[in-house]
């Protein structure tokens, strides 16, 4: 692989082995019985530390090794495809983004040195038994006394609450405040009274079981003024913010499990005979797992064009987050539950077929589409910028100079071999202003391939199915002319604020999403066709006809089908990459295969 | 700018200012979100008064930058979260035209 972002997933896989090996750290055997325990994976987390993964949560300029998102997703998926447990009980850290936003250089510079050095964990603790997610209505306090606060009242229930060393907790400072009364607090626990706070017992849940899902409890417990994180009243903003990040983030972790729940299934599919034949071979389940797979590299397109967009395009976040965190987990959800019916009664059992980890990543994955904001909260995100992205998409066509801007970025967010620049968290807006560059650029990305029709194609590429090329723009203004419907819809519409919404609206919301993804595939696909690991499969198309075919059918029941050797071929790249251990994905990198040494008990460092 | 020439009837039909034009948008603009009595409003009550939370706040911000066709902090409306807060700083602050 010489897109040099993926190195590091491939140096983890590598390191990790392959988990359909018992004797690999993070077996399947191995975290099922985890799992079954309810256990927390103390030694796994402590390998990952050895190992030095925590260092690419901390930016380079706080002394970290972190780069991009799109090198942070790809080594998500990695953990994410062994095991949900330790992936989300490790990737915690990704809150250490809030100080990185927020923090003074010293805060900066003891998380750092906290998360390096001394390998602790963060924990999140805006929920409250009584406020779910309407953070504002929360009852936990922080009272003003000399030289620090008096936290007071209960957080529920928090991932990692009882086993870290850092609490981010969101606390109401003044009474009267409104959405300007509550305050972020880096709670370092080493320092409280421990007389003055608790933990609250663990829940016992339906998936990541052997996760720490549990609360902690403040009684009047003095946190000193240092622990407070940006200024006083500005706990929300932050709160909103960071979930713009970790939202988009949270897709990776379906991604890796519906890698492991196809492998497995694949795994049975190309042994399993019945009726003489292999059940890879029958059409039925052959088009399921196609049709999955296609799926999947939809959701791969949104995702890393998201990870990369958060460079470029920070301040649009309120919207790319949202369709990222819906779109992503729920369609992966779907996958998985569709992929099941070709692993038959398999698919439900818990110490059968791969150690069960069919039903454990289904399990453990159905969290992700409500933690972190559900897709409820996500739809209802976007529904209220709806009005605002239909009127700029309309005002952007009058302004060639915007428009001209917006393509650059574009090629940035979507090219994987451009440099992308430093993320800056101090851009990310609460709003977006109506601004949605992958909806906004469908017009000139469809110009731009009308453009390579016949000789228009510029001499340095490599030639374009023509067929191919067709259908995509073909499909293309089927998108638009959707989204021209859509937008006329939203904009003649009377529009409600608050949490009133429609059902109806909800369900624009959605189509929305499906748009938005559609364009991404295009987008990917124009700008990496030309790129020399993306070669063959990926460049030859027919797997972006289907993706846009898949998108569109739920608008269009009469679309034209694809041709089915299209079907068959992207069959075929699924098996290769089956066979090749490769990642299923549209940047098939190396997955550590059965076939190499066992990871290692002591871990070597990534230098 | 229909709204502009039906201020609202807390507000005197003398020459409008730029202060008393924007508390009459705003004051119009939650009337028809939130479906209140224009005449019901109080400029001086917090708009959570009202039932604006904290995402409407940032979302009629927006509305508001459309209107004025200007950049606004989203925040401006938790920052000074009474209708007559907000006008009176968005004059002073910002080029206002109106």
């Amino acid at each position: 692989m010489t897109l040099a972002q993926y190195q590091l997933a491939e140096q983890l896989e590598q390191a990790l082995g392959n988990p359909h090996q018992v004797e690999s750290l993070m077996s399947f055997q191995r975290t099922a019985e985890l799992d079954e325990a309810e256990q927390f994976p103390h030694d796994e987390i402590a390998w990952l530390y050895s190992w030095g993964l925590q260092n690419y949560y901390i930016p380079t300029e706080c002394g970290g090794k972190f780069t991009s998102f799109e090198e942070f997703v790809a080594f998500v998926r990695v953990l994410a495809r062994r095991d949900l447990n330790i992936s989300i009980a490790f990737t915690t850290l990704f809150w250490s983004f809030l100080t990185w936003m927020a923090g003074s250089d010293e805060q900066k510079q003891t998380l750092s040195q906290l998360m390096s050095e001394d390998h602790t964990a963060m924990c999140l603790a805006y929920s409250e038994r009584e406020h779910g997610s309407d953070l504002v209505g929360g009852g936990v306090t922080a009272t003003k006394v000399a030289g620090g606060y008096l936290l007071n009242g209960e957080k529920w229930p928090i991932n990692r609450a009882t086993i870290s060393g850092v609490t981010y907790v969101l606390a109401r400072t003044d009474p009267d405040g409104g959405n300007r009364g509550l305050s972020l607090f880096m709670v370092e626990k080493q320092y409280l009274e421990p007389s003055q706070y608790y933990n609250l017992p663990k829940i016992k849940t339906h998936g990541i079981r052997a996760a720490d899902m549990s609360g902690i409890g403040f009684s009047d417990c003095f946190i000193p003024d240092r622990m407070l994180l940006g200024p006083e009243g500005h706990g929300l903003e932050l709160g909103l913010k960071g979930f713009q990040i970790t939202r988009a983030l949270c897709a990776a972790f379906s991604q890796g499990a519906a890698d492991t729940t196809m492998r497995t299934t694949l795994n049975f599919a190309v042994n399993r005979q019945l009726y003489g034949k292999t059940v890879i071979d029958m059409p039925h389940a052959r088009r399921t797992l196609t049709n999955a797979f296609v799926d999947m590299l939809i959701c791969d397109c949104v995702n890393i064009g998201a990870a990369r967009g958060f460079h470029v395009a920070t301040d649009q976040f309120s919207v790319w987050s949202a369709v990222d965190k819906y779109f992503v987990p729920v369609t992966l959800e779907q996958v998985m539950k569709e992929t099941s019916v070709v692993l038959g009664s398999r698919f439900y059992m818990r110490d059968e077929h791969d150690s069960g980890v069919f039903q454990k990543a289904l399990r453990d994955s159905a969290i992700i589409s409500m933690f972190d904001g559900s897709s409820v909260v996500n739809l209802h995100a976007l529904i209220l910028q709806r009005r605002q992205l239909a009127k700029a998409r309309l005002r952007i066509r009058q302004k060639p100079d915007q428009l001209a801007a917006l393509k650059v970025r574009l090629a940035q967010s979507f090219s994987l071999d451009q440099s992308l620049p430093p993320f800056e968290p101090n851009r990310l807006e609460l709003f977006s202003r109506g601004a949605d560059d992958v909806m906004q650029g469908l017009e000139s990305t469809l110009a731009d391939l009308e453009a390579w029709q016949g000789s228009g194609q510029s001499m340095s590429s490599q030639p374009v199915n023509q067929a191919v090329l067709s259908q995509v723009i073909e499909l293309g203004k089927v998108i638009l002319e959707e989204i021209n419907a859509q937008d006329a819809l939203i904009t003649q519409s009377a529009f409600e604020h608050g949490h009133d919404q429609s059902f109806e609206s909800f369900e624009l919301a959605k189509q929305y999403c499906h748009l938005h993804a559609a364009i991404a595939c295009i987008l990917m696909w124009m700008h990496n066709r030309n790129h020399e690991d993306m070669q063959g499969f990926f460049a030859e198309g027919e797997w972006l006809v289907l993706s846009l075919h898949r998108l569109l059918s739920r608008f269009r029941r009469s679309l034209t089908p694809p041709p089915s050797t299209y079907y068959e071929n992207v069959a075929q790249e699924l098996l290769q990459l089956h066979q090749a251990d490769k990642m299923f994905s549209i940047v098939p990198f190396q997955l550590a295969q059965r076939s190499r040494a066992p990871a290692i008990a002591a871990p070597c460092l990534v230098t | 700018m229909q709204q502009l020439q039906n201020p609202s009837a807390s507000e005197p039909l003398t020459q409008p200012t730029p202060v008393s034009k924007i508390q009459s948008w705003l004051v119009d603009q939650l009337a028809d979100v939130l479906s209140l009595d224009p005449t019901t409003i109080d400029v001086k009550q917090p708009l959570t008064r009202y039932g604006l939370d904290s995402i409407d706040a940032v979302t009629l911000v927006g509305d508001l930058e459309d209107w004025l066709d200007l950049e606004l902090p989203s925040t401006l409306l938790w920052d000074y979260p009474s209708i007559e807060k907000a006008a009176a700083h968005m004059v002073e602050e910002f080029d206002v035209t109106l």
